[in-house]
């Protein structure tokens, strides 16, 4: 099919209020000879949620992994174009990880939580970056904790292991951990597939109100849920960006047909 | 865009959408043959017949029934996108429509009776030409909704014009009677009724051809269309009978 490159409406564009956070231009990246992104040029608005969806193995989750160098730990993978986050180019050599890691956060499909206190879990990484006293790292933990509307459940227990929370409460503490470090975008990749509908609703809520200080970027193979949280939408197939537009048209009327056919569930 | 659409990878969803269409296929042959039916019991002057008729429209109240349930079915199931979720939001507002048609063609059959209890009017004979002008619309819109056409839906939607303009020229007709004889206001009025129901019917066929512009295209069609029925602003006066 010969499709020209995504681009976005008119309409979009007026939807858009706020300024790109992060920029995508021309992005490939291998792993060893396999090209798994293919040209990637896309712009995710700050303080919108920006939801990627696709069929497995259509690169989503690599994207994700770009925006945050985690790909670095592993030989052999290689990313070649630019990602700018606020204008400078996070793939450029002389980017700091650990700069670039405490502005762009991220959150994975299976909790993780660190085998310590649910307190500790949170106070770990905001240690690892600054160096801030008691007190003050008693309000960082409650914030977090807050803003990832974990505190009611957790204040009263900070001090017990955080393997003992229920997977809903494991992922908003996972959730916790990464905003404790003010992070400006938050990556979240299906945060959702291993929770019941009751903390899928959670998070999915509390997506909502961390976008008035975050830009979120959530890879999802839940297509409600994408239509649900989301503001704008890529859709990607065998490594491309095929199509990139606010949510609502994506879902109800889309421009490719590729696009409209998998999220019809007509696709093989 | 084009109706061709290949199959969804859960086959018992086409199954359900195609159902969709099925029934408001049948629903809209129903609403043709009714009105069809109410126009042969006016000329006939068939009071019992014309029972029959509005008996009939249970019909199609039925299966209006029929679509929402299985619409709500849909929706809660599948969770339907894009074109499949404009297809079912489409099947559900068609359906209200033509339940409407069906009322309409039985309001018909209903007001026959008690015009049989006076003597003919001559404006009655002009009916059946203001019904098949809106049958054939219905018919074709129809045909415009199986085969997903949205450029022979456009075509039907202009022709309401046509329908507005029989009605005005009937409603004139009436009120020439009435002036002339006051032992015509009664059955004038019921034919004013039943003109108004034709035309009524000829609008209901223009939301239809609106929702299949939207089905296929996911746009509205939002031109202004163009009206012929003047009768809300129109004065007759006696002396305009002579």
């Amino acid at each position: 099919m010969t499709e020209t490159a995504p681009t976005l409406s008119a309409q979009t564009l007026s939807t858009v209020v706020s300024q790109p956070k992060l920029i995508a231009r021309n992005l490939d990246f291998f792993y060893q000879e396999f090209l798994a992104l293919q040209d990637i040029s896309m712009e995710i608005p700050e303080h919108k949620v920006t939801a990627i969806i696709g069929p497995s193995g259509c690169g989503k989750s690599t994207l994700l992994r770009v925006f945050n160098r985690i790909y670095a730990i592993y030989p052999k993978l290689r990313a070649c174009g630019e990602v700018l986050l606020d204008g400078q180019n996070i793939l450029e050599p002389g980017y700091s990880l650990n700069r670039l890691r405490s502005k762009v956060g991220m959150v994975f499909q299976k909790p993780v939580p660190f085998p310590m206190s649910i307190y500790e879990n949170i106070a770990y990484g905001i240690r690892h970056h600054e160096r801030i006293s008691r007190s003050e790292m008693d309000m960082r933990v409650e914030l977090a904790l807050r803003q990832s509307a974990l505190w009611n459940e957790a204040k009263d227990k900070l001090k017990q292991n955080a393997l003992g929370l229920s997977g809903g409460q494991q992922q908003r503490l996972c959730i916790a951990r990464a905003i404790a470090l003010k992070p400006e975008v938050i990556l979240l990749d299906e945060p959702t597939s291993a929770l019941d509908p009751i903390a899928t609703g959670r998070i999915e809520q509390l997506v909502e109100e961390l976008k008035r200080d975050f830009t979120i970027v959530i890879v999802t193979h839940n297509m409600q849920q994408a239509a649900r949280v989301s503001d704008f939408t890529a859709f990607m197939y065998l490594g491309e960006l095929i199509e990139f537009g606010g949510t609502q048209t994506i879902f109800t009327k889309p421009t490719k047909t590729q696009t409209e056919d998998y999220i019809t569930g007509r696709f093989g | 865009m084009n109706s061709t659409h290949s199959e969804h990878i859960l086959r018992s969803y086409d199954q359900e959408l195609g159902r969709l269409k099925g029934e408001i296929a049948r629903m809209g042959e129903i609403a043709v043959a009714q009105i069809a039916a109410a126009m042969d019991v006016i000329e006939r002057r068939d009071s019992r017949a014309a029972e029959r008729v509005i008996a009939n429209d249970d019909a199609i109240d039925q299966l209006e029934a029929s679509v929402s349930n299985d619409v709500l079915m849909l929706l809660a199931k599948r969770q339907p996108m894009a074109r499949d979720l404009r297809e079912v939001m489409a099947a559900l507002r068609i359906a209200s429509d033509i339940e409407r048609i069906g009322d309409y063609a039985a309001n018909l059959a209903k007001r026959s009776i008690a015009l049989n209890l006076t003597a003919a009017i001559p404006p009655v004979h002009n009916l059946p030409t203001l019904a098949e002008a809106a049958s054939e619309m219905l018919t074709d819109v129809l045909k415009a909704y199986r085969v997903s056409d949205e450029k022979m839906a456009r075509t039907v939607w202009d022709r309401d014009v046509d329908l507005d303009s029989l009605y005005t020229s009937l409603f004139r007709e009436s009120l020439t009677y009435m002036m002339e004889d006051a032992r015509n206001i009664t059955p004038a009025t019921h034919v004013l009724f039943m003109a108004k129901n034709i035309e009524r019917i000829g609008d209901h066929v223009t939301n239809i051809a609106e929702n299949i512009w939207f089905l296929v295209t996911g746009q509205s069609l939002d031109t202004p269309r163009r009206k012929a029925d003047l009768t809300s602003r129109m004065e007759v006066r006696p002396n305009d009978t002579q």
